[in-house]
């Protein structure tokens, strides 16, 4: 092969072609060769001929297939195969359903032209698609359960309650919600007056209260027909319903408060569209219900829909920001970073417009947030971002400061850093403060010897107790690590630091694999 | 890329006050060039062909450290700053 | 005809490069008037018979009559693109950047199609296919900057805005082009000297570029994949045209070091800065900055001043950086960081530039070291270097230029902590003995591991 003169270099170079560059070829760049004079060379007959679809970049070595035949690249097909994977299984969800949903996902990306822009790897797998869809229509409020839902507490929930500014029905009602903590410059926010429509709130609610009765409208939607929970009539066949994208904006009409999330495949009924007044009041709604009754999934679902019809009515302001920020805000709080992220992407989005909102609070959060992922790429993205200005901002010097600590294996600065975060970002900085932990106790336990007392451990490292401490020691190695000694309780640092070594890896293996949503 | 396209070549100015006023944006500030030829003899490769494979480049890359001679410089500022700290306590 | 006479000798001679030169979509200095004369020899009443008897007719070479058509079929798609340009140009009204891409687009197919199809073109041609798809990417590119100025609105049925994915619409559609291309060059199953494999690299490169453009890195990821799984069937690297090396090598050098894997980075790197044309400084200086941050990171290697001298530039991202870590100032060294702190970012060598600071520190840390001067010698024996070094002599280091004024700005924790990286990550060899205060250090010039001390 090595051999073999490649069509390049069996090419007759005109010398007039080749343009001199001033500084490069004063002798010719290029090897002459004899020209190639048979042009009637071997047909090259074995592709498929025009037609063909366009995304076919992997032609199996194997197969000379004598029609046209549509080849899937190497990672469309690594991704049918983790489908297929027997620990991919979800037992909920049956086998002919997965495939009759890959089937879907492959033909729409193949049909669209997506095949090579799609990122395979990262692309959840049918099965969980299915899942989450499900999920989604589960989730939507019952009256049964409203209020008495007592979501687990963020894994990092430790009694130090810092910044916290939670706001669950326990806390008494003088306690401001998170955002009005967080922000106390929300004019517009305070603007808004909230208008007394319980009532009929409770009426709409009690219409869409059963999952079966949400699973129904589901397939109504499917077939054309608009929400039933709006509360107003839609026509079946209303001609409105068939706006198209490019002929701009959806001019809502519906005057129900809440209003369950479905995804949109279609262009959205008007009349099951809350114009902005109505939004607005259902944002006062929200709060004040998040702020008595601390329903996470209710709450999600409501700001979901919320959003998607800000999105359809092309509306993009200063309101729109303030709900982003809140939806972002109680999903942090929730530990739902999932929520989050998708929130802080719009958020970044909106801020570039300059709409207004709280770009400097939002900044800090995403770069612990990428702190947590550990993903440098968009760190860098991150970092671009922040102006000279913003790096007066008190979060955002926070947040700066906590990356490079990091960076540096600083982690001295870094727990003073964690136990003085403003805003919302203690509960992104509880996300990955064990893995930084550890991190630390691998690099203290292979430089001091022969053993350090824990309280210096524990001062170090933002415990709030030598028990702490010692818990978290055992937790991650065992009994044979710390000794009595001199009254003080004490780490053997070189007994304990292949246990840290390896728990500091494993706790950045686990990370590089949720860092993916 | 190839060298077929000679009105690209940027390396010539008359191409410039032509080139402006047509349609055609010019490549970023920061992207990697087109190669106005498609290749050249090692010779006009920036590791020349006479040079070892592994250490033609040595000679442009030195250690990260310095011992220079202001070692002494260092040792009495060292000593003096030593001192106020035992002069606070 | 000009351009048909241009043609015919291109394909007599066989000559890629001549050939694409037709394909461009620009006039030349020495015929300014290239494309309007091109535009007015016919009109599209005529255009493909005209086409045929100019490209073809007479004392033309014997070119099979497939491949006499699919050439055709490309010219016509190329008269009807430079019709666009010219409108362009001209400022003609209904003339805009997208009708010139969608117009470019059907030249691209046009290639695509005599290559894939019966017609067969043959592999010297492949230059053709860098030249249309070249300018795809660069009429796709000015379509997008048309349309966002334009304003076209973002939203669509998604549950939220979509501006992001809608600012690179056109040019997304040309990576789907060149994939295209991409494949016709990896699939090709003729005789290696007879391949379009040949082409494989610098399609690769078209969509590299492409890819860093529209900001999806990620998907770089595919194409390597699929080189990788036919590598066998491919010719070595090193046989291809060094203008394709070169070019590929650096891209895959940024991937990996934007992936934080610096030392495969720097391997890609470094072939391509020893391959690169000597007067390519552009592409020398852009090599540089990525190898630089990587040889700080791999070998803690440093640019000697001869290596940035000649690119100013260079210079002033890594001179004063260099020094800074070079003489363990740490001080200079944030000062640097922080005044390019800009520029680093945007090039995306900040992250790895920071470590930097590690080296420094070292180099500070070893002055003390040094400064501590040796044992008393014991009968005869070679004098050793006192390796018990009080904690207080590298916070007193951490001090000198800092201007710490009252309470000191780094305490004592603080210093331990930054001794304990050191050891932690093998610059620095010992252990701190806590309740002694003292950091006790290898003997035998092992306590800053390969710096002779």
């Amino acid at each position: 092969m090595n051999s073999s003169a490649p069509p390049w270099r069996a090419t007759a170079w005109a010398p007039t072609s080749t343009p001199v560059a001033s500084q490069v070829s004063a002798a010719p760049a290029y090897i002459p060769v004899q020209a190639r004079r048979s042009l009637a060379s071997n047909k090259i007959n074995h592709l498929p001929s025009n037609g063909s679809p366009a995304p076919q970049p992997n032609m199996s070595a194997a197969d000379e297939a004598p029609r046209p035949r549509v080849e899937f690249p190497p990672a469309v097909r690594l991704y049918v195969q983790r489908c297929f994977a027997p620990e991919n299984q979800v037992a909920s969800v049956s086998h002919s359903e997965m495939q009759e949903k890959l089937r879907h996902v492959i033909t729409d990306a193949a049909e669209n032209h997506k095949l090579d822009m799609i990122d395979w790897e990262r692309l959840a797998l049918p099965q969980v698609m299915i899942q989450n869809e499900r999920n989604k229509i589960l989730a939507n409020p019952s009256v049964s359960n409203w209020g008495m839902s007592s979501l687990p507490s963020s894994p990092g929930d430790t009694g130090r309650k810092r910044k916290s500014t939670d706001t669950n029905q326990q806390q008494s009602g003088k306690e401001s919600p998170p955002w009005r903590k967080a922000n106390n410059r929300n004019r517009f926010e305070d603007r808004v007056t909230y208008p007394s429509t319980e009532k009929k709130q409770r009426m709409t609610l009690d219409d869409s209260s059963k999952s079966k009765a949400n699973l129904e409208m589901r397939k109504k939607r499917f077939e054309g027909v608009g929400y039933g929970n709006s509360g107003t009539s839609s026509p079946v066949d209303s001609p409105s319903r068939s706006v198209d994208p490019d002929q701009g904006p959806v001019v809502g009409r519906c005057q129900t408060l809440e209003k369950n999330y479905f995804r949109l495949t279609s262009a959205p009924n008007p009349d099951t569209v809350r114009p902005l007044p109505v939004l607005q009041k259902a944002l006062d709604l929200l709060k004040k219900k998040w702020k008595q009754e601390g329903n996470y999934t209710y709450i999600c679902d409501q700001f979901k829909s919320l959003r998607q019809d800000l999105t359809v009515q092309h509306i993009r302001n200063e309101f729109t920001v303030l709900v982003y920020e809140i939806h972002a805000r109680i999903a942090l709080e929730k530990g739902d970073l999932g929520e989050y992220n998708q929130c802080q992407t719009q958020l970044r989005v909106l801020y570039a417009q300059q709409l207004g909102g709280h770009p400097t609070e939002f900044k800090a959060y995403r770069i612990l947030y990428f702190i947590y992922t550990r993903n440098w790429t968009a760190m860098n993205d991150a970092l671009a971002d922040v102006t000279a200005e913003d790096k007066q901002d008190l979060a955002v010097k926070h947040a700066l400061d906590v990356r490079s600590a990091l960076a540096l294996g600083n982690y001295h600065r870094f727990f003073q850093l964690y136990l003085d975060t403003p805003n919302m970002g203690a509960y992104l900085m509880d996300m990955f403060v064990d893995r930084e932990r550890l991190t630390a106790l691998a690099a203290i336990c292979r430089a001091y010897k022969p053993d350090v007392n824990i309280r210096f451990i524990t001062e170090e490292l933002g415990f709030e107790s030598d028990e702490q401490t010692a818990r978290f020691i055992l937790d991650h190695s065992s009994e044979d690590t710390l000794e009595e000694k001199h009254g003080s309780v004490r780490l053997l640092t070189s007994k304990a630091a292949a246990r840290f070594e390896q728990a500091k890896a494993e706790a950045n293996r686990i990370v590089d694999i949720k860092g993916q949503i | 890329m190839s060298n077929s396209t000679p009105a690209q070549n940027k390396a010539d100015p008359s191409e410039q006050p032509q080139q402006q006023q047509k349609p055609q944006v010019l490549e970023e500030d920061d992207e990697f060039e087109d190669f106005p030829v498609e290749d050249w003899p090692q010779e006009e490769a920036e590791q020349a062909a006479g040079s070892a494979a592994n250490g033609g480049n040595e000679h442009l890359w030195e250690e990260s450290w310095d011992d220079d001679d202001a070692a002494e410089d260092f040792s009495k500022q060292l000593k003096e700053e030593l001192k106020k700290v035992e002069a606070s306590h | 005809m000009e351009l048909a006479n241009q043609f015919r000798r291109a394909y007599s001679t066989a000559s890629g490069p001549d050939l694409a030169a037709v394909l461009t979509p620009i006039a030349t200095p020495n015929n300014p008037h290239r494309l309007h004369s091109f535009y007015q020899f016919t009109n599209i009443q005529y255009l493909n018979k005209d086409l045929h008897t100019n490209l073809f007719h007479g004392k033309s070479p014997k070119v099979p009559k497939p491949e006499q058509n699919a050439w055709v079929d490309i010219f016509a798609a190329y008269w009807e693109a430079v019709g666009e340009v010219l409108k362009c140009e001209d400022r003609h009204p209904g003339s805009s950047a997208v009708a010139i891409f969608t117009a470019w687009k059907k030249l691209a197919n046009a290639l695509i199609r005599g290559y894939s199809g019966s017609s067969g073109l043959p592999a010297w041609t492949l230059p053709c296919l860098y030249t249309v798809g070249k300018f795809l990417r660069t009429f796709a590119i000015k379509a997008d900057v048309e349309a966002a100025s334009q304003d076209s609105s973002g939203f669509g049925f998604q549950d939220d805005l979509s501006v992001e994915v809608e600012k690179n619409a056109n040019l997304e559609e040309a990576a789907r082009i060149m994939n295209r291309m991409f494949t016709l060059c990896l699939s090709d199953r003729a005789p290696i000297e007879e391949s379009r494999k040949w082409g494989i690299y610098e399609t690769t490169n078209l969509l590299f570029k492409t890819y860093f453009k529209i900001n999806s890195v990620g998907l770089t990821k595919n194409l390597l994949r699929a080189l990788n799984a036919q590598s066998d069937d491919l010719p070595p690297l090193e046989a291809f045209p060094k203008s394709h090396i070169v070019t590929f090598e650096y891209y895959v050098g940024v991937i990996h070091f934007l992936d934080e894997n610096y030392a495969e980075a720097e391997k890609h790197l470094s072939t391509a800065w020893r391959l690169c044309h000597r007067g390519a400084f552009k592409n020398r200086e852009l090599i540089l900055t990525y190898l630089i941050p990587c040889h700080l990171v791999t070998n803690h290697h440093l640019p000697r001043k001869e290596l940035l001298a000649p690119f100013p530039r260079l210079e002033q991202l890594f001179g004063s950086l260099s020094n800074c870590i070079r003489k363990g100032d740490l001080v200079g060294f944030d000062q640097a960081m922080s005044a390019g702190e800009a520029e680093f970012v945007k090039r995306r060598i900040y992250l790895p530039l920071e470590r930097g600071r590690d080296i420094a520190l070292r180099n500070l840390f070893r002055k003390v070291f040094i400064a501590g001067g040796f044992e008393e010698a014991k009968d005869g024996q070679p004098p050793i270097r006192r390796t018990r070094v009080p904690v207080a002599e590298f916070a007193a280091a951490l001090r000198i230029g800092t201007h710490a004024t009252g309470r000191t700005r780094v305490d004592t924790d603080e210093v331990e902590c930054l001794l304990a990286n050191l050891v932690y990550k093998g610059l620095m060899k010992g252990y701190i003995a806590r309740e002694r205060g003292i950091v006790v250090l290898s003997k035998n010039n092992t306590a800053f591991p390969g710096t002779g001390v």
